[in-house]
């Protein structure tokens, strides 16, 4: 079997790394995926429900992420929501995006593209 | 209702995806509000990668659930569709590739047609703002012409008077064959004199240069593209080169774009179409200084001319004007000018045409004429495919009714049956593109010379999107029938092996009368049509045109520059038709101002010597110059009276010879010999020496018209029709007049030489290119017709097959049973022509103005067409017939 390369998946779309981004800070639904996203961007990622589940069709299908089997209390649960959390490769493949990304910042900042950070 | 409308908008997704996310999706939309819109846009990119992946690419984009399955029941069920038609389609590859020519035939041929409509009668002329538009004449509904040329002077005042236009700019109504000079033999270019600011009225400016300036310092010319191209080789120094046009030298100042055209040939006058239509060059129109003196624009005494009409004028209309207000302005005007001016304008009013109306009028009529015939061809082929897709659906009556009685339901059983039509149509429809192009270059060759617009047509993007929608309706049309017999299936009765005519059958056979009977009533009436344009033309070829047109030459010439006073020119005539007369082959050679059915007429207003008529009131008559033996050469006969002679010089008195109908319009019956008629008040009145036959002059289907005419030898003519009558071939004769030409003078260009026969052939180009089409259209009816019914007889031969055992084997004669079969095609096909002759009578009349010396309701046509048929559709029933005739009655019997 092929090593598992994270740099294969590179670069994400947008819309993948945020999940991936909303799914570091441990097991979430589908709406509060939705929620996150549309927070922590201030809004300049528009995440419509079509579009976040076809992003998580392809992050489930690739490995990146998984179902949860266990559900928390059934007292908050809805029978219609499943739960999702990062896999140990999803996890690897947020951090290349994340250095890659990082890696285009710095060489923004040295060009003067960017202010330096006060 | 948002939850409606998600329900509706998930349905773009794949099924699997709605089964997996399809809940929490619903949840989320429903709480977070997005629009149903991006919905949609997301479930289709997914629906297409998983298609990308079900057809081309596995790999693509790794999905969720797995890629086998029934996650694509329309798509899965329209594959095996399609699959299950291509089988069939190869199986019996003879008859699919028929069909798929009759429809693409059909299909092409439509298409084709459409888009030659489209580019005529539909597309905006090549002008700014085309629709703005409108062309102006002088209205002398008085002397029958609603559409007059304008004189200089009244069309100025419209210029002037008129409140509704924002420009009105004019235009000689005829063109000018100018003769330019270079170092070589001089050459014939074609010319057309306009008023300056006449480009930025229609809104198109040079290629090159500039439009013709309103004072120019000099001479100045604009060239057309072609000529540009042609002549020039299309060098891009030629702004401000040096023409030597005739006698003046002109300054060439601008090069107009390739898709410009000025003027379209029936802006030029009611009297025709000048037959040379590509304009080389536009020249400036003046209404001052000495141009405007020889072009006849100001009189002797130097006012601008009321009397004399030959001036066409295009205006465009001010922003919220309507056309209606345009006529009610100018009407008005024209009023004025009548209370102003009585003498000249009394009876004198404005007419106001929209610019395409103008230019493609006179055609819309037989185009469309043309589309309704390959409609009808279409709807033919069609039916005949849905025939045979129906015949087809019997053969498989078991096989239907064993998926009916498995369960398939009967929208499946149509969707079958769809695909099937669909799938014959656009492959028909693939290939009837291919004959669209084709078909449009076939017609713009096969197309008169004269038909406007003739070289704006070209396949388009409009030719492609009409085959589309033109092959799936015909795909829907040839399925539908079929799949809605196919719900009929009774499955039980289908499925009983011993079962002959089983339910359901007799829907369909009844199905495929009426088809049959739809179609022969539609070949019958295509075929009147034709027939009647057919007897039409042969009238018209055989129609007496006043002349003899065979063994006849006939050019144009420009006389040599040399050549400026009347004796001069009197002496080059003699010189010129003594040498031509003298040529081996030539029996005689005349010349005239304008040639019967090959060019535009002249017309003056005259009146007779010591008659009390208003100047107002004048008749028009045709008015000509003959020059030589023009009577004799061209055959026309001589009534009475006395040819010209070399009396009848510059020095004599002024004679004139005129023709029949004129007599009767003047003299009624009285011997018009020896009588004086005058075209001014003050000018000098001709004796009428001779009475001569009439001719057609504008067409073959005109009436004859008042005609006069005069010695070339009492007044100059500009660029003469020379005739010459020979002994053998005359079209073998061109190299050795135009040799003789070179050796009278260099400066003497022949052009449009043609033999007299083509002349007169022209004149009927564009209802021969009506009338073969609509003839080829006939025979492809008739054609298909007579495969409907053959089809159909096969069908009931082949089920009645044991019943003609039987008879025969019961003693039956042969001949009574042929008749019995035969029999039953011809009631069929008597109830298609007898609808047919009914619809036929109904819409002919719409032809009547296509038709010649034949009415529309014209009984030799009525019935000969629908006894044609009537054979045409028993050979049809007779083959099939004939084969149940030689089966064996054993073995027809042993089926029982």
């Amino acid at each position: 079997m092929d090593r598992f390369r994270p740099e294969s998946f590179l670069p994400l779309t947008p819309v993948a790394f945020e999940i991936l981004l909303a799914l570091a800070d441990g097991e979430q639904h589908g709406y509060s995926i939705l929620r996150e996203v549309e927070r922590r961007s201030v809004g300049t990622v528009k995440l419509h429900a079509g579009t976040m589940y076809r992003a998580l069709a392809r992050l489930l299908e690739s490995g990146l992420i998984e179902e949860l089997d266990e559900r928390p209390a059934p007292a908050q649960d809805d029978e219609r929501r499943r739960y999702y959390q990062l896999t140990t490769r999803g996890i690897a493949v947020a951090r290349a995006e994340a250095e890659r990304l990082f890696s285009q910042v710095a060489a923004a900042r040295q060009r003067k593209l960017l202010g330096v950070k006060a | 209702m948002r939850s409606a409308l998600f329900a509706i908008g998930v349905l773009a997704y794949p099924r699997a995806f709605r089964r997996r996310f399809g809940a929490e999706m619903h949840a989320d939309h429903l709480r977070s509000g997005g629009s149903v819109i991006e919905l949609i846009a997301a479930g289709l990119s997914e629906r297409w990668s998983a298609l990308v992946r079900l057809f081309w690419w596995p790999n693509h984009q790794p999905h969720l659930y797995a890629p086998t399955g029934r996650h694509f029941m329309f798509w899965d069920t329209l594959r095996s569709d399609v699959r299950h038609t291509i089988r069939l389609a190869l199986k019996t590859p003879l008859v699919t590739s028929l069909t798929v020519l009759a429809l693409a035939l059909g299909i092409g041929a439509t298409a084709a047609i459409f888009t030659v409509v489209n580019s005529v009668l539909v597309k905006p002329l090549p002008y700014r703002n085309a629709e703005e538009l409108v062309v102006v004449w002088s209205d002398a509904s008085r002397q029958g012409r609603p559409q007059n040329t304008l004189s200089p002077a009244n069309f100025l005042d419209f210029q002037r008077m008129n409140q509704t236009l924002s420009g009105l700019e004019g235009y000689f109504s005829f063109v000018t064959p100018f003769k330019l000079m270079s170092d070589g033999p001089s050459e014939i270019v074609v010319g057309i004199t306009v008023t300056p600011r006449l480009f930025e009225l229609l809104g198109r400016s040079p290629l090159l240069g500039r439009p013709l300036a309103d004072q120019p310092a000099s001479f100045e010319v604009v060239l057309s593209h072609g000529f540009w191209q042609r002549r020039f080789g299309g060098d891009p120094h030629i702004i401000g080169r040096t023409l030597q046009i005739d006698t003046t030298p002109a300054t060439v100042v601008g090069v107009m774009p390739e898709d410009f055209t000025f003027p379209y040939g029936s802006m030029l006058g009611p009297s025709g179409f000048t037959r040379a239509t590509a304009i080389d060059l536009w020249a400036p129109m003046a209404f001052s200084g000495p141009l405007a003196t020889t072009n006849r624009i100001l009189t002797p005494q130097g006012q601008i001319v009321r009397g004399t009409h030959w001036l066409g004028a295009i205006g465009r209309m001010k922003p919220g004007v309507t056309i209606d207000h345009v006529q009610a302005d100018l009407s008005t005007a024209a009023r004025q000018m009548e209370q102003a001016y009585p003498e000249t304008n009394a009876g004198w009013g404005a007419t106001v045409v929209p610019v395409l109306e103008q230019t493609v009028g006179a055609i819309r009529r037989p185009l469309l004429l043309l589309l309704v015939g390959v409609a009808f061809v279409l709807i033919i082929a069609a039916v005949n495919v849905a025939n045979l897709v129906l015949a087809r659906s019997i053969a498989r009556q078991k096989e239907l009714a064993m998926r009916v009685a498995l369960g398939a339901g009967r929208l499946r059983m149509i969707q079958q049956a769809l695909t099937e039509g669909l799938f014959l149509s656009v492959t028909g429809g693939i290939a009837g593109l291919l004959l669209a192009r084709w078909g449009v270059s076939a017609l713009v060759a096969l197309a008169p010379a004269d038909l406007p617009r003739l070289h704006e047509v070209a396949p388009d993007a409009r030719m492609l999107w009409i085959t589309v929608g033109v092959a799936l309706l015909t795909g829907i049309f040839v399925g539908l029938l079929p799949a809605v017999t196919a719900t009929r299936v009774a499955p039980q009765a289908a499925l009983q092996d011993n079962s002959r005519g089983s339910v359901g059958s007799a829907f369909r056979r009844r199905a495929r009368a009426t088809l049959v009977v739809a179609e022969i009533a539609l070949a019958v009436t295509l075929t009147i049509g034709a027939g009647l344009l057919l007897r039409s033309f042969y009238a018209l070829v055989s129609v007496n045109a006043g002349f003899e047109a065979s063994q006849m030459l006939t050019w144009q010439m420009n006389l040599p520059a040399r050549i400026t006073t009347q004796d001069q020119r009197t002496a080059f005539y003699r010189d010129f038709l003594d040498r031509m007369e003298a040529l081996p082959g030539v029996v005689s050679v005349g010349g005239t101002s304008r040639l019967p059915l090959g060019s535009t007429g002249l017309t003056t207003s005259v009146t007779v010597e010591g008659g009390a008529v208003p100047r107002a009131d004048w008749p028009e008559v045709q008015f000509r110059r003959a020059l030589g033996n023009y009577f004799q050469t061209m055959g026309i006969p001589v009534i009475k009276g006395r040819m010209f002679n070399e009396s009848d010089g510059a020095a004599g008195a002024p004679v004139c010879i005129i023709n029949q109908a004129m007599a009767t319009t003047f003299f009624l019956g009285e011997d018009p010999i020896g009588r004086q008629i005058r075209n001014s008040d003050t000018g000098p009145a001709w004796t009428i020496i001779a009475l001569v036959g009439d001719v057609k002059h504008g067409a073959l289907d005109e009436l004859p018209q008042p005609e006069m005419y005069v010695s070339t030898y009492q007044g100059s003519m500009v660029s003469p029709y020379i005739v010459m009558r020979t002994s053998g071939d005359a079209s073998a004769m061109v190299d050795l007049v135009r040799a003789e030409a070179r050796r009278l003078d260099r400066d003497l260009p022949l052009y449009t030489i043609q033999t007299m026969e083509t002349v007169k052939s022209d004149s009927l180009a564009q209802r021969r290119f009506i009338l073969i089409l609509v003839a080829l259209f006939g025979a492809l009816a008739l054609a298909l017709a007579a495969i409907g019914v053959y089809g159909v007889m096969s069908l009931l031969v082949s089920e009645r097959t044991q019943e003609v055992g039987v008879r025969l084997a019961l003693g039956a004669h042969p001949s009574t049973v042929l008749k019995m079969l035969v029999g039953q095609a011809l009631k069929l096909a008597g109830a298609g022509v007898g609808i047919g002759v009914v619809i036929s009578l109904a819409v002919m009349p719409l032809l009547a103005t296509q038709l010649y010396d034949v009415q529309p309701r014209d009984p030799l046509t009525m019935t000969g067409v629908p006894v044609v048929l009537m054979v045409v559709a028993m050979l049809a029933a007779l083959v099939p017939a004939r084969r149940a005739m030689k089966v064996n009655p054993v073995q027809a019997l042993r089926y029982e």
